[in-house]
């Protein structure tokens, strides 16, 4: 600090003079700043809706600290929510406050919801999905179940073993014999290359388990289904002339797209039952005749 | 043979003997000097031997480095030595290509499932659930080293035990307690995000590829065969109670008789972190607030895991970027305004908490709300609950 007398530093007191502007220029600057302040006070007035979270000592059960908790559910236990410390009275207006909503998602288990959607997408008449519903007419465990390839490929057929219900990837086993040899095929009954799902025969009595996974040992495997798919095929074909016209009636079928669609689909099955005829030839071969005479 | 000493020894022993024998030659020494010389206590040569700038010392910082490494001007870049190889700026630029330019996601996976095809092909795919994603913080070159977005998932209750100090950081920033804090490193300035806004699962476009991490199912102690592959030893052969063993763990005296490091062995297995690379997205939706992601990911159903845009495939667009921010934007307007206000309550709760108010604080607010009586209570509460 200059302590020289003014006779000695003539100019020293413009120095002072300047330098108190100087100072003034910043006290300004900060009633300016004071001002903003206050109005960060009047924002934290509006502060935003909390609740409190309470430590207290695990032995005395007293109050240690406490801290400001902005979660729902703190808010709504909390009577002490929206009680500023500067102004109380300002308290009982919430409307003031600032909030920002934070969306939880609508389910805690987005998978059902998901699975609805894909199975309304891939299934819009819902044959499918009445299929293997848990109804009484539903197809069952137990019962022996024709699945047809969109791509053509001979239908498969065999004892339905189990249902692996996934919603969109719900799935069923399949059980046959070929050549002696036991053959199992899963089937997504959603996909798009299972044109069609029947049922040939239906188990006589409920199994009472969900898996009959017992069907794979000797004692109770139940061998090659072709006879039974044989029979219905034989009842179907019947059915078909004497009813007059395509089709004929099946007791589900999945796909009506398929029959709709006219010779192609004709061709297709004809070409199937040919390589049939082929395959089976020295099995039973004077029964295919027999069918196809009868038809 | 006398020791060598340093200059700025030597130099002091001379002054006194030049200032003596040519006193009114003073502009000969040097200025540090002629400061001693006018200031020289009457005890003369026994102080000066002194070191009068202090240049050591904790207080005037320390350093490590080689005088040569030390940082003067003509080690600098500036003045034509190519920049340094090593270092956080040289880390920071090796590894901005492998960086993804935004921030990702925490979420929780909530189980496989399939998408079934028009043309008959199945995907398999996972459903991972995006539960009050959060933005918590930025970390900045100048702060911390590197750039990142701190990101929350969840809700943590109040039942949960949460320590002080979380409560604290928290209570500054406006948000409620989180389950899962995770960071995401981000390239640039331009991959920070605002504080305390929602990530909701449409930050991911349909057909990008993420990288999805998670911490694997662990699997507890496990042998070598499951743990490594090894193929085990034979069932016969004269084999006894040895045939998942791992064998032998190395040669014998010729390698020095000792087990190499790093030598495969039976240990704990699983409950590593595992990272799914270029999984595409299937699927999006904020309402049940998933991202379906193609393929498997590690860990159990419910785990958490994070989603950030793959590293070895290309960003996605531009466009798609600004969209997301400005959305974020548009869905959270005031996030400065909340934190401003949510940070000054936070002082002034903290104030409160040094003073030992905290107590009589609640009471206070007790008294002023709730009025004592828990009927009136619940009479204030009904009309609430209705409005």
């Amino acid at each position: 600090m200059n302590t020289a007398p003014h006779s000695l530093r003539p100019l020293g007191c413009l120095k002072a003079g300047l330098r108190q502007a100087r100072q003034q220029r910043a006290l300004l600057c900060r009633q300016m700043a004071t001002t903003t302040s206050s109005t960060i006070s009047s924002s934290s007035q509006t502060a935003p809706d909390h609740g409190f979270y309470k430590i207290t000592d695990p032995k005395t059960q007293r109050l240690r600290s406490a801290f400001a908790v902005y979660s729902p559910s703190a808010i709504a236990t909390s009577p002490s929510a929206l009680a500023p410390l500067i102004q109380p009275s300002t308290s009982s207006n919430p409307s003031g406050a600032l909030a920002r909503l934070i969306v939880s998602p609508a389910s805690p288990d987005p998978l059902p919801a998901l699975h609805q959607v894909q199975i309304k997408r891939m299934d819009p008449t819902g044959a499918r999905t009445a299929l293997f519903a848990k109804t009484r007419h539903a197809a069952r465990v137990g019962d022996v179940l024709m699945v047809t390839h969109r791509r053509g490929g001979e239908p498969f057929a065999g004892v339905c073993i189990s249902i692996r219900r996934a919603g969109i990837d719900t799935a069923i086993l399949l059980r046959n014999h070929m050549g002696k040899v036991g053959v199992e095929m899963w089937y997504k009954i959603y996909n798009k290359n299972v044109a069609g799902i029947e049922i040939v025969k239906r188990r006589a009595k409920r199994a009472r388990r969900a898996r009959l996974t017992y069907m794979r040992q000797a004692k109770h495997d139940m061998g090659s289904v072709s006879d039974i798919v044989f029979a219905w095929k034989k009842t179907r074909k019947v059915m078909t002339t004497r009813g007059g016209g395509g089709g004929g009636q099946r007791l589900v079928v999945v796909l009506r797209r398929r029959r709709r669609r006219g010779s192609r689909s004709r061709e297709m099955r004809e070409g199937v039952g040919e390589r049939r005829g082929r395959g089976e030839g020295g099995v039973d071969g004077n029964r295919l005749c027999s069918c196809y005479l009868f038809c | 043979m006398a020791p060598r000493l340093p200059a700025r020894c030597w130099r002091q022993l001379q002054v006194p003997s030049s200032a003596t024998t040519t006193t009114t030659t003073t502009t000969t020494t040097s200025p540090s000097s002629l400061l001693l010389t006018s200031s020289r206590s009457p005890l003369g040569t026994s102080l000066s031997l002194l070191p009068h700038t202090t240049t050591r010392g904790v207080k005037y910082g320390w350093s490590t480095l080689s005088p040569r490494a030390r940082p003067t001007r003509f080690n600098q870049v500036t003045s034509g030595i190519p920049a340094p190889s090593t270092g956080p700026a040289a880390a920071l630029k090796r590894r901005e290509n492998t960086t993804p330019m935004r921030s990702g996601v925490l979420a929780i996976k909530k189980g496989m499932t399939a998408f079934m095809g028009k043309t008959g092909a199945r995907i398999p795919c996972t459903v991972l659930q995006l539960d009050r994603v959060q933005t918590i913080a930025n970390k900045t070159r100048a702060d911390n080293g590197y750039f990142a977005v701190q990101v929350g998932l969840g809700e943590r209750r109040a039942a949960d035990k949460i320590g002080a100090p979380m409560l604290g950081y928290f209570e500054a920033k406006g948000i409620e307690p989180k389950r899962v804090l995770a960071e995401f490193h981000v390239r640039d300035k331009s991959g920070l995000l605002p504080v305390g806004v929602q990530l909701m699962p449409d930050w991911f476009h349909i057909g990008q590829w993420v990288d999805v991490r998670a911490n694997s199912h662990g699997k507890g102690f496990a042998g070598g065969m499951k743990r490594h592959g090894f193929k085990g030893q034979g069932a016969s052969h004269g084999n006894s109670l040895n045939h998942r063993t791992i064998g032998t763990t190395g040669p014998s005296q010729g390698s020095g008789s000792r087990v190499m490091p790093g030598k495969k062995m039976p240990g704990r297995m699983g409950n590593q972190r595992v990272t799914m690379q270029n999984l595409p997205v299937l699927m999006t939706d904020n309402e049940l607030g998933i991202v379906v992601v193609k393929g498997c990911v590690a860990g159990p159903k419910g785990c958490v895991v994070k989603i950030q845009d793959a590293v070895k495939k290309p960003p996605p667009p531009v466009e798609f970027i600004e969209k997301s921010k400005g959305l974020l934007r548009e869905r959270f307007p005031d996030s400065e305004e909340y934190l401003t206000a949510a940070r000054a309550r936070h002082l002034e709760l903290k104030e409160a908490r040094r003073q030992g108010r905290i107590a009589d604080l609640l009471k206070l607010d007790h008294l002023v709300l709730g009025e004592g009586a828990e009927v009136e209570e619940a009479q204030e509460q009904q009309p609430e609950a209705s409005a």
